[in-house]
Protein backbone atom coordinates (compact mmCIF):
# COMPACT_ATOMS: atom_id res chain seq x y z
CA UNK A 1 0.00 0.00 0.00
CA UNK A 2 1.59 3.62 -0.94
CA UNK A 3 1.88 5.41 1.67
CA UNK A 4 1.32 8.37 -0.65
CA UNK A 5 -0.11 9.35 -3.77
CA UNK A 6 -0.87 12.43 -5.67
CA UNK A 7 -3.14 12.83 -8.51
CA UNK A 8 -3.06 15.82 -10.79
CA UNK A 9 -3.71 17.00 -14.34
CA UNK A 10 -2.94 20.12 -16.20
CA UNK A 11 -4.10 21.86 -19.70
CA UNK A 12 -1.14 21.52 -21.91
CA UNK A 13 -0.06 24.77 -21.07
CA UNK A 14 3.37 25.83 -19.58
CA UNK A 15 1.95 28.15 -16.54
CA UNK A 16 -0.14 25.14 -15.50
CA UNK A 17 2.48 22.78 -15.86
CA UNK A 18 4.59 24.94 -13.64
CA UNK A 19 2.07 24.86 -10.99
CA UNK A 20 1.96 21.14 -11.27
CA UNK A 21 5.25 20.69 -10.59
CA UNK A 22 5.54 23.48 -7.72
CA UNK A 23 2.43 21.08 -6.48
CA UNK A 24 4.33 17.89 -6.74
CA UNK A 25 7.55 18.96 -5.52
CA UNK A 26 6.55 20.33 -2.68
CA UNK A 27 4.43 17.61 -1.69
CA UNK A 28 7.74 14.90 -2.25
CA UNK A 29 9.81 17.56 -0.27
CA UNK A 30 7.46 17.71 2.72
CA UNK A 31 7.39 13.53 2.48
CA UNK A 32 10.82 13.38 3.59
CA UNK A 33 11.82 12.06 0.21
CA UNK A 34 16.31 13.18 -0.37
CA UNK A 35 16.07 16.65 -2.01
CA UNK A 36 18.44 15.62 -4.72
CA UNK A 37 15.84 13.28 -5.99
CA UNK A 38 13.09 15.55 -5.06
CA UNK A 39 15.60 17.58 -7.39
CA UNK A 40 15.83 14.96 -10.42
CA UNK A 41 11.93 14.09 -10.29
CA UNK A 42 11.25 17.68 -10.98
CA UNK A 43 13.54 17.64 -13.51
CA UNK A 44 11.99 14.66 -15.18
CA UNK A 45 8.80 16.33 -15.32
CA UNK A 46 10.02 19.42 -16.51
CA UNK A 47 11.38 18.10 -19.42
CA UNK A 48 8.67 15.37 -19.97
CA UNK A 49 5.52 18.36 -19.86
CA UNK A 50 7.22 20.73 -21.35
CA UNK A 51 7.95 18.74 -24.12
CA UNK A 52 4.44 17.84 -24.09
CA UNK A 53 3.19 21.34 -24.35
CA UNK A 54 5.54 22.80 -27.17
CA UNK A 55 5.65 19.78 -29.15
CA UNK A 56 3.04 17.13 -28.43
CA UNK A 57 0.03 19.50 -28.26
CA UNK A 58 1.78 22.27 -30.75
CA UNK A 59 0.54 25.02 -31.20
CA UNK A 60 -0.05 25.68 -27.58
CA UNK A 61 -3.79 26.66 -27.85
CA UNK A 62 -4.89 23.56 -28.81
CA UNK A 63 -6.98 21.86 -26.09
CA UNK A 64 -5.95 18.30 -24.44
CA UNK A 65 -4.87 16.79 -21.16
CA UNK A 66 -1.77 15.72 -19.09
CA UNK A 67 -2.41 13.53 -16.34
CA UNK A 68 -0.02 12.94 -13.66
CA UNK A 69 -0.01 10.25 -10.52
CA UNK A 70 2.73 10.25 -8.13
CA UNK A 71 3.44 7.07 -5.34
CA UNK A 72 5.69 7.67 -3.18
CA UNK A 73 7.05 3.98 -1.95
CA UNK A 74 9.23 3.14 0.67
CA UNK A 75 11.96 2.15 -1.46
CA UNK A 76 10.77 4.55 -4.80
CA UNK A 77 9.18 7.16 -6.36
CA UNK A 78 6.56 5.54 -8.80
CA UNK A 79 5.31 7.89 -11.40
CA UNK A 80 2.80 7.57 -14.34
CA UNK A 81 2.14 10.39 -16.44
CA UNK A 82 -0.04 10.51 -19.46
CA UNK A 83 -0.58 13.42 -22.03
CA UNK A 84 -2.92 12.86 -25.33
CA UNK A 85 -0.99 14.76 -27.65
CA UNK A 86 1.48 13.45 -30.58
CA UNK A 87 2.74 10.03 -30.27
CA UNK A 88 6.41 10.53 -28.71
CA UNK A 89 8.66 7.76 -27.27
CA UNK A 90 11.17 9.10 -25.19
CA UNK A 91 13.23 6.30 -25.63
CA UNK A 92 13.51 6.29 -29.58
CA UNK A 93 14.66 10.04 -29.40
CA UNK A 94 18.23 10.71 -30.96
CA UNK A 95 20.61 11.36 -28.45
CA UNK A 96 22.41 14.80 -28.65
CA UNK A 97 25.93 15.33 -30.40
CA UNK A 98 27.73 15.89 -27.09
CA UNK A 99 31.00 17.79 -27.62
CA UNK A 100 31.75 18.86 -24.00
CA UNK A 101 30.75 22.43 -25.05
CA UNK A 102 27.08 23.60 -25.64
CA UNK A 103 28.02 26.63 -27.13
CA UNK A 104 29.86 24.89 -30.08
CA UNK A 105 26.81 23.97 -32.32
CA UNK A 106 23.95 26.41 -33.44
CA UNK A 107 21.01 24.47 -31.45
CA UNK A 108 21.85 21.53 -29.78
CA UNK A 109 18.16 19.49 -29.29
CA UNK A 110 17.49 16.60 -27.45
CA UNK A 111 19.09 18.27 -24.22
CA UNK A 112 15.95 17.43 -22.19
CA UNK A 113 15.09 14.06 -22.97
CA UNK A 114 18.79 13.10 -22.75
CA UNK A 115 18.66 14.14 -18.94
CA UNK A 116 15.72 12.41 -18.66
CA UNK A 117 17.62 9.58 -19.70
CA UNK A 118 20.25 9.73 -17.77
CA UNK A 119 18.61 10.40 -14.32
CA UNK A 120 15.47 7.79 -14.05
CA UNK A 121 16.21 4.18 -12.38
CA UNK A 122 13.71 3.14 -15.26
CA UNK A 123 11.30 4.27 -17.85
CA UNK A 124 8.33 2.61 -19.78
CA UNK A 125 6.48 4.12 -22.76
CA UNK A 126 3.55 2.71 -24.20
CA UNK A 127 1.13 4.60 -26.86
CA UNK A 128 -2.72 3.67 -26.21
CA UNK A 129 -5.74 4.72 -27.32
CA UNK A 130 -5.63 7.66 -25.17
CA UNK A 131 -2.43 8.67 -26.15
CA UNK A 132 0.84 8.64 -24.51
CA UNK A 133 1.66 6.78 -21.53
CA UNK A 134 4.87 6.72 -19.69
CA UNK A 135 5.83 4.94 -16.12
CA UNK A 136 8.84 6.30 -14.78
CA UNK A 137 10.66 4.73 -11.51
CA UNK A 138 13.38 6.50 -9.31
CA UNK A 139 15.27 4.14 -6.69
CA UNK A 140 15.46 6.03 -3.41
CA UNK A 141 17.33 3.08 -1.72
CA UNK A 142 20.69 4.75 -2.31
CA UNK A 143 19.59 7.54 -1.39
CA UNK A 144 20.49 9.74 1.90
CA UNK A 145 17.46 11.50 3.67
CA UNK A 146 18.20 15.56 3.96
CA UNK A 147 17.79 15.79 7.44
CA UNK A 148 17.02 13.43 10.56
CA UNK B 1 10.86 30.53 -5.82
CA UNK B 2 11.44 31.83 -9.02
CA UNK B 3 14.11 33.46 -10.51
CA UNK B 4 15.86 36.77 -9.22
CA UNK B 5 19.36 38.41 -10.95
CA UNK B 6 21.76 40.91 -10.11
CA UNK B 7 24.44 42.38 -11.31
CA UNK B 8 27.77 44.17 -10.59
CA UNK B 9 31.00 45.67 -12.04
CA UNK B 10 34.08 44.25 -9.73
CA UNK B 11 36.81 45.75 -12.40
CA UNK B 12 36.92 46.76 -15.74
CA UNK B 13 36.00 45.01 -18.55
CA UNK B 14 34.35 42.29 -16.23
CA UNK B 15 30.90 42.20 -15.06
CA UNK B 16 29.24 39.61 -12.79
CA UNK B 17 25.90 37.87 -12.80
CA UNK B 18 24.38 36.41 -9.80
CA UNK B 19 21.38 34.22 -10.41
CA UNK B 20 18.92 32.99 -7.42
CA UNK B 21 16.51 30.45 -7.58
CA UNK B 22 15.31 28.39 -10.49
CA UNK B 23 16.75 28.63 -14.33
CA UNK B 24 13.93 26.77 -15.72
CA UNK B 25 11.41 26.46 -19.06
CA UNK B 26 9.15 29.41 -16.97
CA UNK B 27 12.29 31.37 -16.52
CA UNK B 28 14.94 31.49 -19.02
CA UNK B 29 13.26 34.34 -21.21
CA UNK B 30 13.48 36.47 -18.25
CA UNK B 31 17.07 35.77 -17.93
CA UNK B 32 17.61 35.78 -21.76
CA UNK B 33 16.57 39.80 -21.59
CA UNK B 34 18.75 40.59 -18.70
CA UNK B 35 21.95 39.18 -20.67
CA UNK B 36 20.73 40.87 -23.59
CA UNK B 37 20.70 44.05 -21.75
CA UNK B 38 23.99 43.39 -20.24
CA UNK B 39 26.17 42.53 -23.13
CA UNK B 40 25.84 45.73 -24.51
CA UNK B 41 27.97 47.14 -22.11
CA UNK B 42 30.53 44.70 -22.41
CA UNK B 43 33.56 45.82 -23.72
CA UNK B 44 35.18 43.55 -26.36
CA UNK B 45 37.25 41.26 -24.83
CA UNK B 46 35.62 41.24 -21.70
CA UNK B 47 34.57 38.52 -19.48
CA UNK B 48 31.20 37.77 -18.04
CA UNK B 49 30.88 35.65 -14.32
CA UNK B 50 28.12 34.19 -13.63
CA UNK B 51 27.45 33.35 -9.68
CA UNK B 52 25.55 30.60 -9.16
CA UNK B 53 25.91 29.94 -5.40
CA UNK B 54 21.99 30.84 -5.26
CA UNK B 55 21.18 28.99 -8.25
CA UNK B 56 19.38 25.96 -7.30
CA UNK B 57 17.92 24.51 -9.79
CA UNK B 58 18.69 24.24 -13.85
CA UNK B 59 16.78 22.48 -16.55
CA UNK B 60 17.73 22.30 -20.36
CA UNK B 61 16.14 25.45 -21.07
CA UNK B 62 18.66 27.09 -18.71
CA UNK B 63 21.44 25.36 -20.00
CA UNK B 64 20.82 26.78 -23.55
CA UNK B 65 20.52 29.99 -22.56
CA UNK B 66 24.18 29.19 -20.63
CA UNK B 67 25.18 28.42 -24.29
CA UNK B 68 23.53 31.66 -26.05
CA UNK B 69 25.69 33.92 -23.79
CA UNK B 70 28.59 31.88 -24.05
CA UNK B 71 27.74 32.18 -27.79
CA UNK B 72 27.64 35.60 -27.67
CA UNK B 73 30.44 36.48 -25.53
CA UNK B 74 32.72 34.41 -27.74
CA UNK B 75 31.54 36.64 -30.88
CA UNK B 76 33.05 39.54 -28.86
CA UNK B 77 36.22 37.43 -28.37
CA UNK B 78 35.36 37.31 -24.46
CA UNK B 79 35.11 34.82 -21.88
CA UNK B 80 32.59 33.34 -19.63
CA UNK B 81 33.27 31.83 -16.30
CA UNK B 82 30.95 30.12 -14.52
CA UNK B 83 31.01 29.53 -10.28
CA UNK B 84 29.94 28.60 -7.04
CA UNK B 85 27.88 25.70 -8.49
CA UNK B 86 25.49 23.74 -6.29
CA UNK B 87 25.16 20.49 -6.25
CA UNK B 88 22.31 19.75 -9.16
CA UNK B 89 23.37 22.66 -11.05
CA UNK B 90 26.64 20.80 -11.15
CA UNK B 91 25.19 17.21 -11.76
CA UNK B 92 23.09 19.03 -14.96
CA UNK B 93 26.04 20.86 -16.43
CA UNK B 94 28.31 17.38 -16.24
CA UNK B 95 25.90 14.88 -17.43
CA UNK B 96 25.24 16.92 -21.13
CA UNK B 97 29.12 17.88 -21.16
CA UNK B 98 27.64 21.58 -21.09
CA UNK B 99 30.90 23.78 -20.77
CA UNK B 100 34.59 23.48 -20.53
CA UNK B 101 35.87 22.65 -17.37
CA UNK B 102 38.09 25.32 -17.51
CA UNK B 103 35.82 28.02 -17.95
CA UNK B 104 34.15 26.53 -14.00
CA UNK B 105 35.27 27.45 -10.49
CA UNK B 106 34.75 26.36 -7.30
CA UNK B 107 34.72 29.30 -5.65
CA UNK B 108 35.95 32.84 -5.90
CA UNK B 109 38.99 32.75 -4.62
CA UNK B 110 39.94 29.91 -7.07
CA UNK B 111 38.00 32.54 -9.77
CA UNK B 112 40.13 35.42 -8.52
CA UNK B 113 43.37 33.68 -8.58
CA UNK B 114 42.64 32.69 -12.52
CA UNK B 115 41.80 35.88 -13.60
CA UNK B 116 44.99 37.48 -11.54
CA UNK B 117 47.19 35.34 -13.78
CA UNK B 118 45.39 36.20 -16.51
CA UNK B 119 46.08 39.95 -15.83
CA UNK B 120 49.66 38.49 -14.97
CA UNK B 121 50.24 37.69 -18.55
CA UNK B 122 48.61 40.47 -20.10
CA UNK B 123 50.85 42.88 -18.02
CA UNK B 124 54.07 40.34 -18.64
CA UNK B 125 52.77 40.49 -22.45
CA UNK B 126 52.11 43.94 -22.61
CA UNK B 127 55.75 44.69 -21.29
CA UNK B 128 57.91 42.40 -23.67
CA UNK B 129 55.88 44.79 -26.18
CA UNK B 130 57.05 47.97 -24.95
CA UNK B 131 60.49 46.10 -24.63
CA UNK B 132 60.81 44.91 -28.35
CA UNK B 133 59.93 48.79 -29.48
Amino acid sequence: MPAHVLDLTARPHLPEVFRLLEHCDASLRQSGLAADLCDDVRLVLEELMVNMVEHGHAPPAEPGTIALQVQRLADAVLIDLHDDGRPFDPLQAQPPALTGDLADAEQVGGLGIHLVRSLVSDLEYRRGPQGNHLRIRFDATDRTEPRP
Amino acid sequence: MTLSLRTEQPAAGRIMLALDGRLDASTFGEFDAAVQALLSGVADGGTVVVDLAALEYISSAGLRSFARLRKSMRARNGHTLLVNLQPQVRKVLDIVKAVPLNEVFASVQELDAYLDRIQQQVLRADAEGDAAD
